[in-house]
């Protein structure tokens, strides 16, 4: 459905994309994680057609995506990084008039208007001004203002940014709804468990390169260790750590010392180990590999750095 | 095209919502245009200044000196200071010390002495002592030029009299008594009238009798002036023609006739051009916090939507333009109504002529506000450079002052702004009552203004980071 082919995007000097290619089926969640910076967004505005790309292609169902393509646009929905939304306005009137501007007229706008309050729970404050919303409510009609027309492609930029559990919860559920009736969705985000949760498929993206691609089990799979204990840098701990550099890996991030222990040693023999060292229990946390330590492995920094 | 509707619609929309923004696009500028109205006394029928303090040493013995004060208290320009009262309570009249003392301590700015030697037959003309505190230059120039006027215009005996005594220096009593008593009896031989009348005219230096009612005693001395007062009158076509008010015949020897030839039926002139000139500055005000809106909507990811959306850059900037052309016409149509209820700004006469102004004007004014937010990296640089242009601007383009008094080299800079055009063709409209045909060339010299501005705006805008 989505194909971008060998596309690079420079800021001057900077170069925010770097030789990107990628292939979205229909109906696919494809999330790019990223930190801040890396490029997500870049790719996200080249998608939408904001931005012209220095060399290659991005095409939906074999239409270029440019600015002067406005019916391969009509196919595609924004929800933006910021709350894209007139605060002076009602919640009814910014949906009434982004549903014109897609062309929508009528009892058809009207319609969809209905539906839209109805998904995303505001039907009780649709003739509330939007600067009266809450943060989480903002982000909710943010999130339907780009659905009016029924896109076949939702961009979805960072759209949990600042929102509460039970927002967040509400625009996940949508969100998840909308994949299953068949929309294809890119998800950016710097929250690793959004991706984990929504994702069916994964591109890791830094300085402007997709890094690595896949489902979260191709991700992890691709590990070179499948458990990991993590505990603080302490001098009570710094005698454990030598001891451990011949049983695996030691990573050490903002004060906390991450474990990757070789296949061949087990879990069992490094509490022995601990244990003899008279350290207690509670400092360690063993967990299975995340997309965090995916992300680590391959840029050797943590997501929010 | 409907693209463009949609978005001057929310343009609209939002601007109703606004509390802040139609407080400060109509309420604001009524509220100060009533305030200006004050300040400049358009409520009043004379625009100069009244009751200035001005102080006045008389220490003159000769009867035209106290004619002279009794002039200047008749002027509405000045208050009178002549006499200050001792620790006693005791009124006395004022000495030079005094108002020295006066002008230091700043009790008033200006003093006017008539010293001993006011007529002096040492030298020709009249001698006066003007003590000033300038602390407003303006102030002084003013007050300077209308006691000029009121003494050459009431007291120019003083002038008769400075000859005479001159006259009876070289002469001596006997023979400057004599010269007179035998220019008097040439003249009652020649045109009738008491010759000791006459005499006593010239020796008092008045060498032109009056132009108002003759003493009833001497009916004849109309003959002196009477035909020329009569061909005066009949020269003045209209009522509104005035003549100086000399009341005396000297006053006549350099005689101004002021006639106002066009806005004779204008209620309140000045308010033609206040209101049009701060109409041009607020409109401009307006859209330029408009225009900042522009990177509000870039910021908040808003044109983000709209570009990912069936909308192009034009759409969004044509539907700007649009509603600051709409927010004008409403906030000029709104003050010209304000006016016309605060000073009887007579509106309704020349509507469509106003109308077509106060279009172009507005289209004008909105382009500049695309250029404003075209040239500028960020809502505060806009706003910041809105005020300084604005500003500049209508001080240039004669919103707060006539063109007409300043240097050259600007006068030739305020054709350039916008305020120029835009305050002349009110003024075309509401002070000289122009058509609609009249003032066309002024339109579309505000049409060409409104496409340049726009072209160069959208040229910007193209090159600039706005959408990007």
């Amino acid at each position: 459905m989505l194909q971008l082919r060998s596309v690079t995007k420079r800021y001057g000097p900077l170069t925010a994309l770097d030789d990107v290619s990628l292939d979205l089926a229909r109906g696919e969640f494809f999330g790019l994680l990223g930190p801040n910076g890396a490029g997500k967004s870049t790719l996200m505005s080249l998608v939408a057609g904001l931005r012209v790309p220095e060399a290659g292609t991005v095409m939906l169902d074999d239409e270029p995506l440019t600015a002067s393509h406005a019916a391969a646009r009509r196919n595609l929905g924004l929800v933006p990084q910021h709350v894209a939304l007139y605060p002076e306005l009602t919640a009814e009137e910014n949906l009434r008039i982004f549903g014109q501007l897609q062309g929508l007229r009528g009892s058809l706008l009207q319609a969809r208007i209905d539906e839209a309050f109805a998904a995303v729970q505001l039907a009780d404050r649709r003739r509330s001004l939007v600067r009266t919303f809450s943060g989480g409510m903002q982000r909710r009609l943010n999130l339907v203002a780009a659905l009016l027309h029924q896109p076949k492609l939702l961009l979805c930029d960072e759209p949990t940014v600042g929102v509460d559990p039970q927002s967040r919860h509400a625009i996940f559920e949508y969100l998840q709804h909308l994949n299953r009736a068949g929309v294809t969705i890119i998800y950016s985000t710097h929250y690793m468990e959004e991706a984990e949760r929504l994702c069916s498929r994964i591109g890791i993206i830094d300085h402007g390169r997709i890094l690595a691609l896949g489902t979260l089990d191709d991700l992890l799979t691709r590990l070179p260790f499948e458990d990991e204990v993590t505990f603080p840098s302490t001098p009570a701990t710094a005698a454990l750590a030598s001891q451990l550099a011949a049983h695996g890996e030691i990573v050490a991030t903002n004060g906390t010392q991450r474990f990757r222990p070789h296949p061949s040693y087990p879990l069992s023999a490094f509490f022995t180990l601990t244990e003899s060292l008279g350290l207690p229990p509670r400092l360690f946390v063993s967990q299975r590999p995340s997309l965090e330590s995916v992300f680590l492995d391959l840029t050797g920094r943590t997501l929010r750095e | 095209m409907s693209q463009t509707l949609i978005l001057l619609h929310k343009s609209l929309l939002t601007f109703r919502r606004s509390r802040a923004a139609m407080v400060i696009t109509f309420l604001v500028p009524i509220v100060l245009i009533y305030l200006f109205g004050h300040v400049f006394g358009l409520y009043r029928k004379d625009f100069g200044p009244t009751g200035i303090p001005l102080a006045v040493v008389n220490a003159s013995v000769e009867p035209a000196a106290q004619q002279l004060i009794d002039a200047l208290k008749a002027e509405s320009a000045f208050r009178l200071i002549t006499e200050r009262k001792d620790p006693a309570g005791v009124s006395r009249p004022l000495t030079e010390a005094d108002v020295r003392t006066g002008l230091r301590e700043n009790q008033y700015r200006f003093a006017l002495i008539l010293p001993a030697d006011l007529l002096t037959e040492k030298q020709l003309g009249l001698h006066f002592r003007f003590l000033t505190n300038p602390r407003n230059e303006i102030e002084a120039q003013t007050v300077r030029g209308v006691l000029q006027k009121t003494i050459f215009s009431n007291v120019p005996q003083l002038l008769g009299q400075a000859l005479q005594k001159r006259a009876k220096k070289f002469l001596g009593a006997e023979r400057f008594d004599q010269f007179n008593g035998t220019i008097a009896g040439a003249v009652s031989r020649a045109f009738g009238g008491d010759a000791a009348r006459i005499q006593e005219e010239i020796a008092s230096g008045n060498f032109l009798p009056s132009a108002g009612p003759a003493p009833a005693a001497d009916p004849t001395l109309r003959r002196l002036d009477g035909p020329t007062g009569a061909a005066v009158a009949a020269a003045s076509p209209a009522p509104a023609a005035a003549t100086s008010p000399s009341s005396d015949g000297l006053g006549r020897l350099v005689r101004f006739e002021t006639e106002q030839v066009a806005g004779k039926e204008v209620k309140n002139p000045m308010a033609a051009r206040l209101v049009g000139g701060y109409a041009i500055m607020f409109l401009l005000f307006a859209v330029s916090g408009s225009a900042s809106a522009f990177f509000q909507e870039k910021d908040s990811g808003v044109f983000q939507r709209l570009l990912a959306s069936p909308v192009r850059p034009a759409h969004i900037l044509w539907a700007r333009f649009l509603f600051g052309v709409i927010l004008g016409l409403v906030q000029i149509s709104t003050l010209f109504l304000a006016g016309r209820w605060f000073f009887g700004l007579e509106i309704f006469t020349h509507a469509g002529a106003l109308l077509a102004v106060a279009l172009s004007a507005a289209a004008a004014c909105s382009a500049f506000g695309m250029l404003i937010a075209a040239v500028s990296p960020n809502a505060t640089a806009a706003s910041g450079l809105a005020t300084f242009v604005v500003i500049s601007m209508s001080a240039v383009g004669g919103a707060w002052f006539p063109v007409s008094f300043m240097p050259d080299t600007i006068q030739a800079i305020s054709k350039l702004t916008l305020v120029y055009w835009s305050v002349e063709g009110f003024t075309d409209v509401l002070w000289a009552g122009r058509s609609f045909l009249e003032v066309l060339p002024n339109v579309g010299i505000l049409c060409g203004i409104a496409a340049g501005v726009m072209a160069v705006a959208i040229w910007r805008f193209n090159r600039g980071g706005l959408f990007a």
